[in-house]
């Protein structure tokens, strides 16, 4: 009783069920180490299914021309670039977890982070897909890299944010999947040590370069965290700012916004939180895994969800306040007319956007519902909904009607392939998060431990219990002794 | 050996020193080999590290060379080259377009042997003017479905065979027994008339496929012979147009339009401008540039022109007319037409001997004759009379036909009761065709005779009386064909050919071959006119009481028209017509039904967000009598609430290609007859709503400009006269807020420098007022740039690609929107921003600007990101959806076959055949990559260097782009904008209150200016444009 009196209760144990560190071994590595159950098995195929219908749809697109895409004259960018924005943004959440809050030492994060960084890097690949398939003629791809050349030399243009997003996105992509695998080096390393066969003792030998958890090798590994953690941090805030000037560079009415770069990043966040949580939810189901993702985790990140729901939700009014206090017509016509006015052609989408992105996160506000994992797993879903529509508004509902009237469009809807593009990137996804969760530890071993209190938690409930014995009892059991 | 050392020149004995080091110095630069300078090539070292580079390189460049294999397509050289031909240069030669009644002196260009575009002969009467018609009869030429050789039909089906056995056939045919009978299209040509003269027992039947025999006769029963006049609309200041399309298709209405142009251009120290009043029924293109339309039933043209006869103080009782709108216009416009003797025309558009009666009548009264009509060089390219082909068809059922020539007549398909003809057809022993597509008419003869195209031929065309424009071959017969007149001189017995028959023809009437020689260069030949008749007022009386006597309106009409590409249906054919878009409707790809939004409201058609944004369109049906067609509509602005409008021309034969097959349907059977003549419209039909949809292929779908003022000017005379300077003022002010300290929006509008770019700055303007939609420009520069056709199935997909379009705005009123108040046309193409916003966005520089201030696409660089597209505030460039040229990398990439199937024509235009009509000066993209108007810049690079050569400075003028020398209408000015003595200079000088440029705000920094519209009314629009743009089609999205 008198110490408890002492203790704050901010946080609840990050693990929980009395965990050794033995336990938290067995436990993580156990999925690696099993067979694939049945549930994987199926997920997997699914995911290679679409994997292959979204390589079907490219290969057609790639022969034939953007054609095959429901593109036109006057919309020369649709689910393309939407679903590149959508992933870049989704790309967002695991570096922010491992980068920033490492830097803000946040102990929570060590459950989720393996996880959300893997995520992270299969959504950047899956966006990667879309700036480059979506090209006229993607066999000339190269062509953006500024590497010297027998062409005069011809350079690439440096004033082009869409030769920004080559750069950052790269960057971005590499500084990630460093701070993953670095991360990933001393469990790979406990997996080749517990590995009974030939085989994977030599893979994850292999992959483990060589880690032998010396007090040098663990000195260094901390270093290097940290260094790409510091590198990483601003890349976060850069790749989405970098995307918005995409738009927020050009001359369209609607894309023309300098709110754009923090409204991105903070939308970002938004959506790649919203994936973790869908991703962890199923996950710590599935691999049994609940006593290392507690609800205090989904807890927090629905309190950043709710946070970066609302600053987006701030952006948005805040763009439509100044379309209106800009007096520029054409500015007011893309937002009043292109988007609110629900009578508009697309106006349906701008209030799904906002409907899933505004004020479904408000739910968050009571701690009930935070902890509610069937509504919290819906609610993530939403969120990246909305966040697609939020792309979606961006890019179609500003070009498809701009300046000319001349040349606004008529409806569109995307081709089968333009679907299939996009549920492909679903696939590779999945297939690449299915051979993780398989093959690599889905919570970072050796951080996990860190946070791990069982020692102070198993004094504390031997002494409680002790504290609230009655002294006869204490003395009767003494003296039976 | 002994070493003899043998000398080279002169420098080496006499100065072996300076030779040697001038040897030395030969190559600036080192060649890249150590030691190589100094020694021989063996005992150069080649290092390591150079050595791995050959090797390097060798090995790279030999697997390239051996694994990339490009298919050998061979181009063979002349063996023996041609006098005067050059290889890569072009040739002119001056020939006639002469089609559907259309006649206009042409330039062809000529190079390497092909014919590849047409430009309008300044010496002919259009002054260089053609139209999108003859801008597009080139590819005639290449038609894939072109007859390739002579047929006979047997047992059903056509076989080759040869023009030796059609001339035995036919001599045979000829002393058979029987009338013969040629029937033919209007011909103009005297050679040939003379020729046709010559056979002893030939009966000629002229017939045109749009008929103009009711105003022929018209002209005949007052007194000026049956021809018909050229009209002079600049001299009129007031032109009042009962329903005729001269800006169009009636008559010469490239000639027309340059006219009436001249009296709509505005001098902005003294604005005038004539006023051009319309009657019709549905909204035409000539409607589109008028200043006031007054709507009505098409039955009820005879009605108003006996009133408006009555009001100019004719004697005849003036009808009732219901409308109170049509009666006070017509009080309106005789006070007008009064006051302006001598200065004023009506032209009517009907093909009634009784309105065309009284139309003269109305004429005459104003004093009109003489001044604005012009009889005395009379049109000769219509000539055809309903009653004699009325007569024949009598004839023909009667069986006393023997045997029947036909030539260019497709009374199969454009007759108003088509299945009579065949019908008499079927009953002629002996049909002979001398076509030049399998038309429905051709298809039924026994034998074809095929003919040349006019670009294969030789000939003369008597465009008006006293004016002959001449035809010559510009290549060899590319099939086994015979120009008609060649198979008319070996029928009627004689043994010389035709390219020596019309020489000596006109070597004789001009006095020598050299005299024919010269006009042959130049095209035209001009002799002196007839003499006019004098109006005499013949059966008046009677005509006005024949209208008295017509039934009344009946509750819903139909009138049909002619839309400017496709024409009476020559132009079905031709898939960059099928592909232009109307001026008037923006679709291409087929007809539909134009109704009013009355009508459509009253069939319970919703004009919600869908009509508008989806390509479907609801389909209804109109029947008369026992004939109906079902037809997708489009609502259109200013058209009376029951009058349905239908394009004709529409629904062929499956043997006339691909192109015209299956697009849009026939409507000729709904034209109706006043007992002698046609008419081109019908009452007493119904329309009802099926329910289904079909899609129309526009290429514009929003019809208001939404009071956007930074993208279009326009005003009325009376407003501009007010407030002159309003648009003025606001460039000024863009000056004074963004140009702060250099009064200079262009350098004071940005954060970075201006550099000076001293030489030429290419720079365009297009008066709006002179534009009336025709289109020429836009086939033009189809032609010119080779734009690739996309087929109805990519344009429904708004995947079309022209680099011109012709914006078309309607201006109505908000709560009405049947009640147009005008229409403005703005040609719009890439505008060359000096201040690009495509050309920093692209990743790869791939478009850029030049010194001469000309936005460049480097098509090779260019890697699709369509971000520029996107980025272009004129959404002017067009991307390469699919392979529609054939020129991609990609091999039997046309076959898509779940989305973006191509249409057939798209097959066509990749056929070697079609082919041939490319510019060679200009790439052929391939999918995947952008493209947009270039300026024409092969052409200012030929011109500049023809300058370079001469070794002087460009002069004006020399630089022409495609649109601009199309233009019937001279919209179009170009040229260098440095220069203050320039066309361009000058015309934007003289114009500061007009001027203004497309989104100048954005500085953008535009290159393209514009002359605001004005329509001559005294109407003081209200500012604040919302209520003068009230959108319509904006009802429709709500």
């Amino acid at each position: 009783m008198s110490l408890n009196r002492y203790e704050s209760q901010t946080r609840g144990a990050l693990v929980v069920g009395n965990k050794t560190y033995h336990d938290i071994t067995e436990d993580i590595c156990a999925p690696v180490e099993a067979k694939p159950s049945k549930l994987w098995w199926i997920g997997f195929i699914i995911s290679i299914v679409l994997l292959i219908f979204g390589i079907v749809s490219v290969t057609v697109e790639v022969i034939y021309g953007t054609g095959q895409w429901n593109l036109n004259k006057t919309i020369g960018w649709g689910w393309d670039i939407t679903n590149f924005v959508w992933w870049v943004g989704i790309g967002h959440a695991g570096t922010l977890i491992s980068a920033i809050l490492l830097l803000f030492r946040q102990g929570w994060r060590t459950g989720v982070n393996r996880a959300a960084e893997a995520m992270t890097i299969f959504a950047v690949m899956c966006a990667g897909q879309f700036p480059i398939w979506h090209m006229g003629r993607v066999w000339n791809a190269f062509f953006v890299m500024p590497y010297p050349n027998t062409r005069g030399p011809l350079w690439v243009n440096f004033n082009s944010p869409l030769l920004w997003d080559v750069f950052a996105i790269s960057t971005y992509f590499t500084v990630s999947l460093l701070f993953w695998y670095a991360g990933l080096l001393p469990d790979l390393a406990t997996l080749r040590d517990r590995a009974k066969v030939k085989w994977r003792k030599y893979f994850y030998g292999l992959a483990s370069f060589g880690w032998t958890g010396s007090t040098k090798h663990w000195q260094r590994h901390e270093a290097l965290s940290l260094v790409l953690a510091g590198l990483a941090t601003p890349l976060v805030l850069s790749v989405h700012t970098i995307v918005s000037f995409d738009f927020a560079t050009s001359v369209i009415p609607g894309w023309h916004t300098t709110i754009f770069p923090p409204y991105f990043v903070a939308g970002a966040v938004f959506s790649g939180f919203a994936m973790v949580q869908t991703l962890l939810l199923v996950t710590r189901k599935v691999l049994n895994l609940e006593d290392y993702i507690t609800i205090e985790h989904i807890d927090v990140m629905n309190k950043v969800i709710i946070l970066t729901g609302s600053i987006v939700g701030i952006a948005y009014l805040t763009e439509l306040f100044m379309a209106w206090y800009s007096a520029v017509n054409y500015e007011w016509f893309a937002f009043a007319e292109n988007r609110v006015n629900l009578d508009s052609p697309y106006g349906w989408s701008y209030w799904i956007m906002m409907g899933c992105n505004v004020l479904l996160p408000q739910i968050f506000w009571f701690k009930k519902i935070r902890r509610n994992i069937l509504i919290t797993f819906f609610a993530s879903i939403l969120v990246n909904v909305g966040m697609w529509f939020e792309r979606f508004v961006i890019i179609v509902t500003s070009i498809y009607r701009d300046y000319l009237p001349s040349s606004w469009s008529t409806y569109y809807t995307p081709s089968i392939w333009e679907i299939g593009f996009f549920v492909g990137t679903f696939g590779l996804f999945f297939t690449c998060f299915f051979l993780f969760s398989k093959y690599f530890p889905v919570i970072a071993i050796a951080e996990i431990k860190h946070i791990l209190k069982r020692s102070g938690d198993n004094f504390k409930e031997g002494y409680t219990k002790e504290e609230n014995e009655s002294f006869e009892k204490f003395v009767h059991d003494n003296e039976h002794h | 050996m002994s070493q003899k050392t043998y000398w080279q020149g002169f420098g080496q004995i006499n100065d072996p020193e300076s030779a040697r080091k001038h040897n030395h110095d030969e190559f600036k630069e080192d060649l890249p080999f150590e030691d190589f300078d100094s020694k021989s090539l063996i005992d150069a070292k080649a290092p390591r590290r150079d050595f791995l580079k050959y090797l390097g390189f060798s090995t790279a460049a030999a697997t390239l060379a051996a694994s990339c294999t490009t298919e050998v397509r061979k181009a063979v050289p002349y063996a023996d080259k041609p006098e005067q031909l050059i290889a890569g240069e072009s040739k002119y030669y001056a020939t006639t377009f002469a089609e559907d009644g259309e006649v206009t002196s042409v330039l062809a260009k000529v190079r390497d042997g092909r014919p590849i575009k047409l430009e309008g002969n300044d010496l002919g009467f259009t002054n260089g003017g053609t139209s999108a018609r003859v801008q597009a009869s080139v590819l005639d030429l290449y038609d894939t479905h072109r007859i390739k050789f002579p047929l006979q039909k047997v047992s059903d089906k056509f076989e080759e065979t040869t023009f030796k056995f059609i001339d035995g056939a036919v001599a045979k045919a000829l002393t058979a027994g029987g009338t013969t009978v040629l029937l033919t299209q209007t011909i103009n040509s005297p050679s040939a008339l003379e020729i046709i003269g010559k056979f002893p027992n030939l009966q000629v039947v002229n017939y045109d496929g749009i008929s103009y025999s009711g105003m022929l006769s018209a002209n005949e029963q007052s007194g000026f012979g049956r021809v018909l006049p050229s009209y002079r609309f600049d001299n009129a200041d007031i032109i009042v147009s009962l329903s005729a399309d001269f800006l169009g298709t009636w008559l010469n209405a490239a000639e027309q339009s340059a006219a009436y142009v001249k009296g709509r251009t505005i001098d902005e120290k003294a604005p005038k401008m004539s006023k051009h009043y319309q009657f019709e029924g549905y909204l035409s293109l000539t409607g589109s540039s008028a200043d006031e339309r007054i709507v009505h039933k098409p039955s009820q043209t005879g009605a108003i022109a006996v009133a408006l006869l009555a009001a100019v103080g004719g004697s005849v009782s003036a009808p009732s007319i219901a409308d109170a709108k049509v009666n006070a216009a017509i009080s309106k416009i005789a006070g007008e037409l009064k006051a302006a003797q001598g200065k004023a025309v009506v032209v009517c558009g009907s093909n009634d001997a009784n309105v065309q009666t009284v139309v003269n009548a109305i004429n005459s009264a104003i004093g009109a004759f003489g001044t604005t009509i012009d009889f005395s060089a009379p049109l000769t390219s219509r000539k055809g009379d309903d009653k004699a082909f009325a007569d024949l068809m009598a004839q023909m059922e009667a069986g006393t036909v023997g045997t029947l020539i036909i030539h260019n007549a497709n009374p199969a398909y454009d007759y108003v009761n088509a299945d009579q003809f065949k019908k008499a057809l079927s009953k002629v022993k002996n049909t002979i065709s001398l076509g030049y597509r399998l038309d429905e008419t051709t298809a039924l003869c026994k034998f074809i005779a095929p003919t040349h195209h006019y670009l294969e031929s030789w000939g003369d065309a008597e465009v008006k009386g006293g004016t002959i424009s001449f035809v010559q071959p510009t290549i060899n017969p590319l099939f086994k064909t015979r120009q008609f007149q060649d198979s008319l001189l070996i029928w009627s017995g004689s043994t010389t050919t035709y390219d020596v028959y019309v020489k000596d023809f006109w070597s004789a009437k001009l006095g020598g071959e050299s005299a024919f020689n010269k006009v042959l260069q130049e095209g035209v030949y001009k002799t002196t006119a007839a003499t006019a008749g004098s109006y005499t007022g013949g059966s008046l009386a009677a005509a006005a009481t024949a209208i008295a006597a017509y039934p009344a309106a009946s509750k819903d009409e139909i009138v049909l028209y002619q839309k400017t590409a496709i024409g009476g249906g020559a132009g079905a054919t031709n898939p960059w017509l099928q592909e232009l878009p109307d001026g008037v409707t923006r679709a291409t790809w087929g007809n539909y039904a134009l109704i009013s939004m009355a009508k459509a409201n009253e069939l319970g058609i919703k004009l919600d967000t869908d009509y508008e944004y989806h390509p479907e369109k609801p389909v209804i049906k109109i029947t008369a009598g026992n004939k109906s067609v079902e037809l997708p509509i489009l609502v259109m602005p200013g058209m009376n609430a029951n009058t349905i409008a239908v394009a004709v021309g529409y629904g062929r034969n499956e043997t006339l290609g691909v192109t015209a097959a299956g697009v849009g349907k026939n409507i000729f059977n709904f034209a109706s007859s006043n007992g002698t003549n046609v008419l081109y419209d019908a009452s007493g039909i119904t329309i009802e709503n099926t329910g289904r949809k079909e899609p129309v292929a526009q290429t514009q779908i929003h019809n208001s400009y939404e009071g956007r003022v930074e993208v279009l000017r326009e005003t009325t005379l009376g407003a501009f006269k007010q407030t002159p300077n309003e648009f003025l003022d606001f460039r000024n002010q863009l000056k004074a807020t963004y140009g702060k300290g250099t009064n200079d929006f262009r350098k004071g509008g940005t954060l970075y420098g201006d550099h000076d770019k001293p030489g030429i700055k290419w720079g365009m303007n297009i008066d709006m007022n002179a534009c009336i939609g025709c289109g020429a420009c836009v086939i033009s520069c189809h032609t010119e740039n080779n734009v690739s056709v996309v087929g109805k199935s990519e344009v429904l997909r708004y995947h079309d690609m022209h680099w011109l379009r012709i914006d078309r705005y309607f201006i109505s009123d908000e709560n009405n929107p049947d009640d147009l108040k005008g229409v403005v046309f703005q040609p719009m193409m890439c505008q060359h921003c000096d201040n690009a916003p495509c050309e920093n966005v692209c990743p790869v520089a791939a478009t850029n600007h030049s010194a001469e201030g000309i936005n460049q696409m480097a098509y090779n660089r260019c890697i699709g990101t369509r971000y520029c597209a996107n980025n272009c505030p004129y959404k002017v460039r067009r991307f390469n959806w699919a392979d529609y040229t054939g020129a991609d990398s990609f091999k039997n990439n046309q076959d898509q076959k779940i989305v973006g199937k191509l249409d057939p024509v798209v097959h066509q235009m990749n056929e070697d055949l079609s082919r041939m009509v490319l510019n060679p000066d200009v790439t052929v993209r391939s999918r995947g990559v952008m493209e947009k108007c270039s300026f024409c810049i092969q052409r200012l690079q030929h011109a500049k260097l023809e300058a370079k050569k001469d070794n002087r400075p460009l002069k004006d003028g020399e630089a022409v782009t495609a649109c601009q020398q199309a233009c019937p209408t001279n919209a179009i000015v170009f040229g260098d904008t440095r220069t203050e003595e320039t066309a361009i200079s000058i015309v934007r000088a003289n114009n500061p209150q007009r001027l203004f440029y497309s989104l100048e705000q954005l500085h953008v920094l535009p290159n393209v200016s514009y002359l605001a519209k004005i329509r001559n009314s005294e109407e003081i629009i209200e500012k604040e444009g919302s209520h003068a743009a009230a959108a319509h089609g904006e009802e429709a999205k709500h």
